[in-house]
C-alpha cells in the first residue's frame, strides 16, 4: 500500500531525512514535498526511499525519506537502505528527526552523523508529547552543545514548519568530538590509511568497520583494494582481541554515555502524575488477560464494519441500486442501441462483459469493501494497537521459527501482500524473511479479497466467519511450523519498541484512505480489465471450456463444487481477489450452498499470490525462492480445499 | 588462610602476586615480555624476582624472544588474583559505588588471599549475581560459584526476571555470548548504567526505559542484570 514507486534517485545533492524507526519522519516528508507518505503509528511503515521535491532557492531539490534506525550499523534490510543512502548520496542537507521524549536515541545517531561529517538540522518531533509528560528541553543549550539548528516541531499539526524550512539553507557542520580510549583510536588511525575519499569521513567508516559491519562488505569490494580487504579484518581482529566485549557493544555505549552527558546538561522533568485514557487503553491491549477480549473486541468491530456494514450495505446500494438498477441496464440499452455486432457487444455487456463483469466486481462489490477496509485498518495502525498485537502473538510466531515482530507484515499483508512482502526486510534473517514471505504467498488475504470473503461469509453468519479464520490460521501457523524445520537459518531476538497509544488523527486517516484508494484504482482495475479480456478470450474461442473440462476432476471432483467455480480460479491466477469476486457472483447467484462457499473461499485464500505479489517476491528473495514458494502452494492450496470438502461431507455437516 | 605465615613472608607473597597479575594482563593483551613485565611493574626488582618465579614453576620464559607464559600452577595463582581483584572492583562499583580512581586502590588491596578467602570471594560473586565482567569489561575468571550458579546468598544483582514488576532498577551487566544481541540491546539503550522499570512479564517482558517502551524475549530479560534502586 506503499504506493509511491522508488523511482531512480537523481543526481545533485539531496535533502535527506533520518532517525529512529516511528519518529514521525514521513509525517516531516510530507509536510516539506507536499507528497503523503505513509504515515502510522508503528515501526517500519517505510522501508524502502520515498522521495519528493522541495523548491529551494530557486531549484528543485529532491528529498529522501528513508526507513528509520536505531544506529547507523545496520542489523536488518531496511536499516542497510539507511545507511547506504548516507554513504553514497551528494547531500545537501540532513534532517533528522528526533522524538522529543526519547532525545538519547536520537542523540545516539546524531553523533554518528557528526563523525561522519555530514551538515544537519535536529528537529525535536512530537514536542507536544514530550511537554504533556513534564519533559523540557533547553533548545539553545541543545543547539549549543552539538553545534547546529534544533528546531522544536509537531508535525501533524505543522507547528515548527517555517522554522525548519528557514534553517535547510543554513548548512552546519556540527562538532562532537569523542575518544573512544587508545586501542579503538589506533584502530581507527590503522583502517583510515586504508580507505578511500568518500562522501562521510574516513573515521566513521573506519568505525563502522571496527564495529564489524558485514553489511558493509559489498560496499568494501569497490571501494578498497582486494589486498587490503583482508588487511581490514586483520586490524579490526587485533583490535577486537583487547577487549572481551564485542566492539560494536563498547562504541554504542561510548557513544550513549556521552549522549546522557549531554541530556543531563539540557533537559529536565517535571513530575506529572496525572495519565491520559489513552495509556490505559494502551496497557489494555497488551495486557496477558485483557488483551484477549480487546483483540477479540477489536475483530468484531471490523467485522461489523467491513463484513456487515461495507460489504452488505454498501455493496447492495452500489451493486444493485447503482449499477443492476442504473448503469447496467442503461449501458445495456446504450451499447446495443449502437453496437449492432453480438461479438463487441458481448465484449463490453456480456457474461465476461468489462463492464457487466470487470466494473461491476470491481468497483460495486470491491471498492466498498476496501474503502472501509482502508479505514478500519488506517484507525489500528495509527492508534498503535498493531505493535502491542505483534507482542500478544509472539509465542506463537516463536513456534514458527518467527518472532513478535513478524506480526507486522503478516498483519500489513492483510492491506496487500505485496507491499508486505517488500516489509519482510524488517526482519533480520534470511530464515525469517523466507518464511515470512511464504506465510504472505500462501494464505494472508489482501484487503480486497479479504472483504470480498468477509462479504461472501457475512451473507452466512460469524460462526462461519469465525471457522474459515480458524482453519486459515490453523493453516498457515501449521506450514509455519513445518518450514522453521525445513528453512536452514538462524532466527533472531524479539526486541521491539511499542510506541504510545494515540488517538487517531482523522485527517491523517482520510489521506490515507483516499491514497490507497486511488492506488486500487490504478492498479487492480486495469488487471481486471484485463483478467476479463481473457476470460472473455477463451470463452469466445471455446478453450474455457475445455479448460473447466479438463479441470472438472477437481473442482467438481475434488473440491465439490460447480464447474463455473473454476472461472474464479482462472481469473484468481492474475488477482486472488478478483478470484474471490467471482464466487461472490456465484454465491449470489444462489449455485453455491454454505458447505461450497466455505470450501471455495479457503482453497481461494490459499491460492497463489497475484502477479505483483510474485514480482516482489522474485525481486526481494530470488528466482529460486519465489518459485519454489509458487510451486508449494499451487497444489497445496487445492488439497486443503479437498480435505476439507471430505471432512465436511464425511461428518454430513451442513454449516 | 595464612595467618600462620610471617609478615616478611607475606610481604614477599604479595610481590610475586602483582607480578602474576600484570603477567595475565600482559598475556590477555598479547604483550607478555620480560621487557614489559618489567618496564610496567611497580617492584624495582621486577626483573630477578621473574626469574625466582620461574624457578618456582610457575612461569617459563622463553629466553630467545623474552615472551613469558603461565605453567598450570602459575595460571591456576594468578587466575585466583585476577578474579579477586576483578570481583573486588565488581564490589566497589555496585555496591560503595566508589569513584574509578580509588576504586583500583581498593582493589589493588582486597586482591591478596590474607585479605579475601575463597569463601568469601565467592560469596560476593553470588551477591553480585556471578558477574561475567569487571567494571572496564575485562573477563572475570569463574570460580566454582558460578559453575553451579548459586543462589544461597540473596545477591544484590539479579537477572531482570528476578525483579517485581513495577520495580525499577539499574542495568549493572549484560552476560550475553552473542555479539549481535549485545549490539542490538545497546542500540535500544540498554547498556549498564540505564534505569528501567519492569512493565509486565507475559506475553513478554515489557520495560520501560526513559520514555520507551520495549518487548523483549524472556531469553534477554534473563541475561541482563540489574541492582534494585
Amino acid at each position: 500500500m506503499h504506493h509511491h514507486g522508488t523511482e531512480a534517485i537523481k543526481a545533485g545533492e539531496k535533502i535527506i531525512i533520518v532517525g529512529n524507526p516511528n519518529v514521525g519522519k514521513s509525517v516531516i516528508f510530507g509536510l516539506l514535498t507536499g507528497r503523503y507518505a505513509d504515515v502510522s503509528n508503528y515501526p517500519g511503515t517505510t522501508v524502502t526511499l520515498t522521495t519528493g521535491s522541495y523548491h529551494m532557492g530557486g531549484v528543485d531539490t529532491l528529498v529522501i525519506d528513508t526507513p528509520g534506525v536505531n544506529t547507523l550499523i545496520p542489523m536488518s534490510e531496511d536499516e542497510v537502505v539507511t545507511r547506504d543512502i548516507l554513504i553514497n548520496e551528494p547531500v545537501k542537507q540532513i534532517v533528522q528527526v528526533v522524538d522529543a521524549k526519547n532525545l538519547s536515541r536520537g542523540l545516539v545517531i546524531s553523533i554518528q552523523l557528526v563523525e561522519m561529517g555530514l551538515p544537519f538540522v535536529l528537529v525535536l518531533n512530537m514536542w507536544d508529547e514530550a511537554n504533556s509528560r513534564g519533559i523540557n528541553i533547553d533548545v539553545e543549550k541543545l543547539a549549543a552543545a552539538i553545534g547546529t539548528t534544533v528546531i522544536p516541531t509537531v508535525g501533524v499539526e505543522r507547528k515548527g514548519l517555517k522554522e525548519l524550512r528557514e534553517a535547510l539553507y543554513k548548512r552546519s557542520f556540527p562538532s562532537i568530538a569523542i575518544n573512544y580510549g587508545g586501542a579503538i583510536e589506533n584502530g581507527i588511525k590503522r583502517l583510515e590509511s586504508l580507505l578511500p575519499e568518500v562522501n562521510i569521513s574516513k573515521r566513521a567508516i573506519s568505525l563502522m568497520l571496527l564495529a564489524g559491519d558485514e553489511s558493509l562488505k559489498p560496499w568494501l569490494k569497490g571501494h578498497v583494494g582486494i589486498n587490503d580487504i583482508p588487511k581490514i579484518e586483520s586490524i579490526r581482529r587485533d583490535i577486537q582481541d583487547k577487549y572481551y566485549e564485542p566492539l560494536g557493544y563498547i562504541i554504542n555505549q561510548i557513544r550513549l554515555k556521552r549522549c546522557e552527558k549531554i541530556i543531563g546538561d539540557v533537559l529536565s522533568k517535571n513530575q506529572t502524575d496525572r495519565s491520559p485514557i489513552t495509556v490505559h487503553l494502551g496497557n489494555w491491549a497488551m495486557h496477558p488477560v485483557w488483551g484477549i477480549p480487546v483483540l477479540l473486541a477489536v475483530l468484531f468491530l471490523t467485522y461489523e464494519f467491513v463484513g456487515v456494514f461495507g460489504a452488505q450495505t454498501l455493496v447492495d446500494l452500489l451493486e444493485h441500486k447503482l449499477f443492476g438498477s442504473y448503469i447496467n441496464p442503461s449501458m445495456t440499452r446504450v451499447v446495443t442501441l449502437l453496437i449492432p455486432d453480438t461479438f463487441f457487444r458481448d465484449l463490453l455487456i456480456g457474461e465476461y462483459g468489462i463492464i457487466t463483469m470487470a466494473l461491476t466486481y470491481s468497483i460495486a462489490i470491491i471498492l466498498p469493501i476496501v474503502g472501509t477496509f482502508f479505514i478500519a485498518f488506517g484507525l489500528l495502525e495509527d492508534s498503535g494497537y498493531l505493535p502491542r498485537l505483534a507482542m500478544m502473538v509472539n509465542k506463537i510466531f516463536k513456534l514458527m521459527g518467527l518472532h513478535g515482530k513478524a506480526a507486522l507484515p503478516m498483519v500489513l499483508g492483510l492491506g496487500c501482500d505485496t507491499m508486505a512482502t517488500l516489509t519482510a526486510r524488517i526482519m533480520e534473517t534470511r530464515k525469517e524473511r523466507v518464511i515470512v514471505t511464504l506465510l504472505l504467498a500462501l494464505g494472508v488475504p489482501c484487503s480486497a479479497q479479504l472483504g470480498v470473503i468477509l462479504g461472501m461469509l457475512g451473507g452466512i453468519s460469524f460462526h462461519v466467519t469465525l471457522l474459515w479464520i480458524f482453519i486459515v490460521v490453523l493453516v498457515l501457523f501449521l506450514v509455519g511450523f513445518m518450514a522453521s524445520k525445513v528453512i536452514k537459518g538462524e532466527s533472531s531476538d524479539f526486541v521491539f519498541d511499542i510506541p504510545p497509544f494515540r488517538v487517531p488523527i482523522l485527517t491523517n486517516i482520510l489521506f490515507k484512505t483516499l491514497s490507497r484508494i486511488k492506488w486500487y484504482l490504478k492498479e487492480a482495475v486495469p488487471l481486471f480489465i484485463l483478467g476479463t479480456l481473457i476470460l472473455f478470450t477463451l470463452d469466445k474461442t471455446g478453450v474455457l471450456e475445455v479448460i473447466e473440462a479438463v479441470a472438472s476432476p477437481i473442482v467438481v471432483g475434488f473440491l465439490g463444487l460447480p464447474q463455473k467455480a473454476t472461472d474464479a480460479f482462472l481469473i484468481g491466477f492474475l488477482r486472488r481477489d478478483y478470484g474471490a469476486a467471482g464466487l461472490y457472483a456465484l454465491a449470489e447467484a444462489g449455485e453455491l450452498n454454505p458447505n461450497q462457499i466455505l470450501v471455495s473461499l479457503v482453497t481461494i485464500t490459499l491460492f497463489v499470490p497475484c502477479v505483483a505479489n510474485s514480482m516482489v517476491m522474485i525481486k526481494e528473495r530470488g528466482l529460486k525462492t519465489a518459485a519454489a514458494i509458487t510451486a508449494f502452494i499451487f497444489p497445496f492450496a487445492f488439497l486443503v480445499g479437498g480435505v476439507l470438502n471430505f471432512v465436511l461431507n464425511g461428518f454430513g455437516i451442513k454449516l | 588462610m595464612d595467618y600462620w605465615k610471617s609478615k616478611e613472608q607475606r610481604l614477599e607473597e604479595d610481590r610475586i602476586d602483582e607480578l602474576l597479575e600484570l603477567t595475565w594482563m600482559l598475556i590477555e593483551d598479547g604483550e607478555a615480555t620480560v621487557d614489559n613485565i618489567a618496564g610496567k611493574s611497580e617492584d624495582p626488582l621486577a626483573s630477578s624476582l621473574l626469574k625466582d618465579i620461574e624457578s618456582f614453576g610457575l612461569i617459563s620464559i622463553d629466553h630467545h624472544s623474552g615472551k613469558v607464559a603461565f605453567k598450570e600452577s602459575g595460571e591456576r595463582r594468578a587466575e585466583q588474583i585476577i578474579r579477586r581483584h576483578r570481583i573486588a572492583e565488581r564490589l566497589l562499583s555496585e555496591v560503595f559505588e566508589v569513584e574509578e580512581r580509588q576504586m583500583e586502590d581498593h582493589a589493588c588491596e582486597l586482591e591478596h588471599t590474607h585479605v579475601l578467602g575463597q569463601v568469601v570471594v565467592d560469596s560476593i560473586c553470588t551477591f553480585l549475581g556471578h558477574p561475567p565482567t569487571c567494571p572496564h569489561g575485562k573477563v572475570i575468571p569463574r570460580g566454582e560459584c558460578c559453575k553451579k550458579f548459586s543462589q544461597d546468598v540473596k545477591p544484590l544483582v539479579g537477572a531482570l526476571t528476578d525483579l517485581r514488576i513495577g520495580e525499577e532498577a539499574k542495568i549493572v551487566f549484560i552476560s550475553s555470548k552473542y555479539h549481535a544481541r549485545l549490539d542490538r540491546l545497546s542500540s535500544l539503550g540498554i547498556i549498564p548504567g540505564s534505569v528501567i522499570r519492569l512493565h509486565q512479564k507475559q506475553p513478554t517482558y515489557v520495560i520501560r526505559i526513559g520514555e520507551t517502551e520495549l518487548a523483549l524475549d524472556k531469553d534477554l530479560a534473563k541475561e541482563i542484570f540489574v541492582k534494585k534502586i
